[in-house]
């Protein structure tokens, strides 16, 4: 008898759409695999890196566009705007909740969030757009809110991607 | 160019299911090109060009599949091109060919795609590939899913306009209800709004039957120019000819916090309000709430439907949720939204879904639909697509004309 590892199932399917005369009547003997496959990136952060850099340092970065001022979090090299290359500025890590959504389920990458969390979308003190991250310690869910002032707490990792050496924490007004 | 009308020659789709185990993709899509050849009554030899509409090279473990879906059909050695909009790949590749009938570099062409986003993988790796559709440094990472952005901008959408969850759960309720009178919908159901505002919640203020489903399914449609369907289809005098009339495609940025204040902003999809203007214009459409008589909308949650509807301009900012309440895009309404069952209830194999919601309109204006869901006398329809939180939008407009 053969051995076929990772085999799930083998089993006659019907006709999804029935009753019969089925077209398909002579292929209806299915065998169904489990594949494993993992795999490692060696994944460069660009002209980004500076922002991740300065948060082990605990400190949080835009970038600001020298033609129309507009300031950019997260940091964009060009100001879409504009097409102008920007530059590094440094902001309070403080802003107010927009809006933000409760998740009761994780994706599988971040199986090591305890549910439900918080992914909130911050307008930064000194920034024109929205930065999205978890926020923690929120406390009693029904009080968050649109104009909640938050500001970045940091923590020293290990963690998998250098954007979880951040998150947002309710803060004083 | 009126000269060289794009016409809808036919279309063909597959049972739509969580897990259709009796196939591959490439069984499902080649189920739905040959039931897209019996409906519209040619010789695929005859047809002068392949396109291949599927999103995730993730899903099958396989690259480059629109070299075998065009082999495993006898399109061989026929010209071809692979289109990936996102969610919107379907609607995406319809304008694809549109532009290349439109154009004359084929007079006819058939448009194929299908996926397995049911069964491939399980439901959280199935959100963390299609995270990956999102920017994976900066929103993924931080706990950002699909759900998440969507439920972040139905909340703004709430706070500015007095949206309720009563008002959104009335489109989860109508999009399964239509999906009981169609045989090829995955979730098909008999629910009250009550059902689903006590369905698990997924990611505030979204619960899970304001959710649209994960789906293995196929579709397939044939365009043409009407020459060569008169003279290649054995069907085309059997009934009315259908137009693809008008097509129009926006975009947005990426992350949503990118998007200036207050319009768009995180409550509203700019990039189909673009798509609507473009395809409206082509169309000679003024006020679509009373010149379109049956719309596809990209339901993906529930509240997307009134935010679609609102930007498409069959109503003011705000004014969805009570026009839904009303029944107006029920069947039997004024006008009927997702009589298919949508994403919701019909169900949405990505590269698929935009051929599907095609499909429909053509039946719909043909009259060919279960008369269950028939629209009356219905002459123009439409459809919205969208990839992302609206990155990439494309509304696709098909006429009767008889
Ligand atoms: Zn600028």
């Amino acid at each position: 008898m053969a051995t076929v590892t990772g085999k799930l199932k083998h089993l006659p399917a019907p006709d999804p759409l029935g009753p019969n005369p089925d077209p398909w009547a002579d292929f209806r003997e299915i065998e169904v695999l489990g594949l494993e496959w993992t795999q490692h990136y060696k994944h460069s952060l660009g002209k980004y890196s500076r922002f991740f850099l300065e948060l082990e340092n605990r400190r949080f970065f835009a970038t600001r566009c020298p033609k129309c001022q507009k300031v950019w979090t997260p940091p964009r090299p060009v100001c879409p705007d504009d097409l102008t290359i920007t530059g590094w500025v440094e902001l309070s890590g403080r802003g107010q909740v927009v809006s933000f959504s409760v998740l009761h389920y994780a994706p599988a990458m971040l199986s090591f969030l305890k549910t439900p969390y918080v992914l909130a979308y911050v307008k930064m003190e000194g920034a024109d757009t929205l930065f999205a991250h978890l926020l923690q310690n929120f406390g009693d869910l029904s009080q968050i809110r649109h104009g909640m002032p938050v500001r970045v707490v940091y923590n020293n990792g290990p963690v998998d991607h250098p954007i979880m050496l951040m998150a947002f924490e309710p803060a004083d007004s | 160019m009126a000269s060289r009308e794009v016409v809808v020659v036919g279309g063909g789709i597959t049972k739509f299911a969580a897990e259709r185990v009796d196939a591959s993709v490439r069984d499902l899509v080649t189920e739905a090109v040959l039931l897209a050849v019996d409906d519209a009554g040619v010789d695929l030899q005859t047809v002068e060009h392949g396109l291949t509409s599927y999103e995730s090279d993730h899903f099958n473990r396989q690259m480059t599949l629109g070299a075998i879906l065009h082999d495993h059909i006898g399109m061989v050695p026929k010209p071809n091109v692979r289109v990936e909009g996102g969610g919107a790949t379907g609607a995406l590749a319809l304008r694809t060919a549109f532009a290349y009938v439109k154009s004359g570099l084929c007079d006819s062409i058939i448009v194929y795609g299908g996926e397995t986003n049911g069964r491939s993988v399980t439901s959280a790796t199935a959100q963390q590939f299609f995270s990956l559709s999102s920017d994976a440094d900066w929103e993924m990472m931080v706990g950002g899913t699909y759900t998440a952005y969507y439920a972040a901008m139905m909340r703004e959408h709430m706070r500015l306009y007095g949206t309720t969850e009563r008002q959104f759960a009335h489109v989860a309720v109508k999009n399964r209800r239509n999906a009981q009178f169609n045989p090829v919908a995955q979730k098909p159901m008999d629910l009250t709004v009550d059902d689903v505002l006590n369905s698990i919640p997924i990611a505030e203020p979204y619960k899970l039957l304001d959710c649209s489903l994960l789906s293995d399914g196929a579709a397939a449609v044939i365009l043409a120019t009407e020459d060569w369907a008169a003279r290649h289809s054995t069907r085309w005098n059997e009934r009315p000819a259908i137009t693809f009339a008008a097509t129009g495609c926006g975009t947005d940025t990426m992350r949503l916090g990118d998007r200036p204040f207050p319009y768009p902003g995180l409550a509203h999809f700019r990039g189909k309000r673009e798509a609507a203007r473009q395809a409206y214009k082509m169309a000679g459409i003024k006020n679509p709430r009373t010149e379109i008589d049956v719309a596809e909308l990209y339901d993906s949650y529930s509240g997307v439907e009134l935010q679609a509807c609102e930007e498409l301009g069959f109503c003011e900012y705000g004014k969805a949720g009570s026009l839904a309440e009303d029944g107006v895009f029920d069947l039997g309404g004024d006008l009927p939204v997702n009589t298919s069952g949508g994403l919701l209830g019909r169900g949405a194999p990505v590269g698929a879904t935009g051929i599907a919601q095609a499909i429909e309109i053509m039946l719909q204006l043909r009259g060919q639909a279960d008369p269950r869901r028939q629209v009356a006398n219905a002459r123009r329809g439409l459809t919205d697509t969208h990839a992302g939180t609206g990155t990439h939008c494309v509304v696709n407009i098909f006429e009767r004309r008889d």
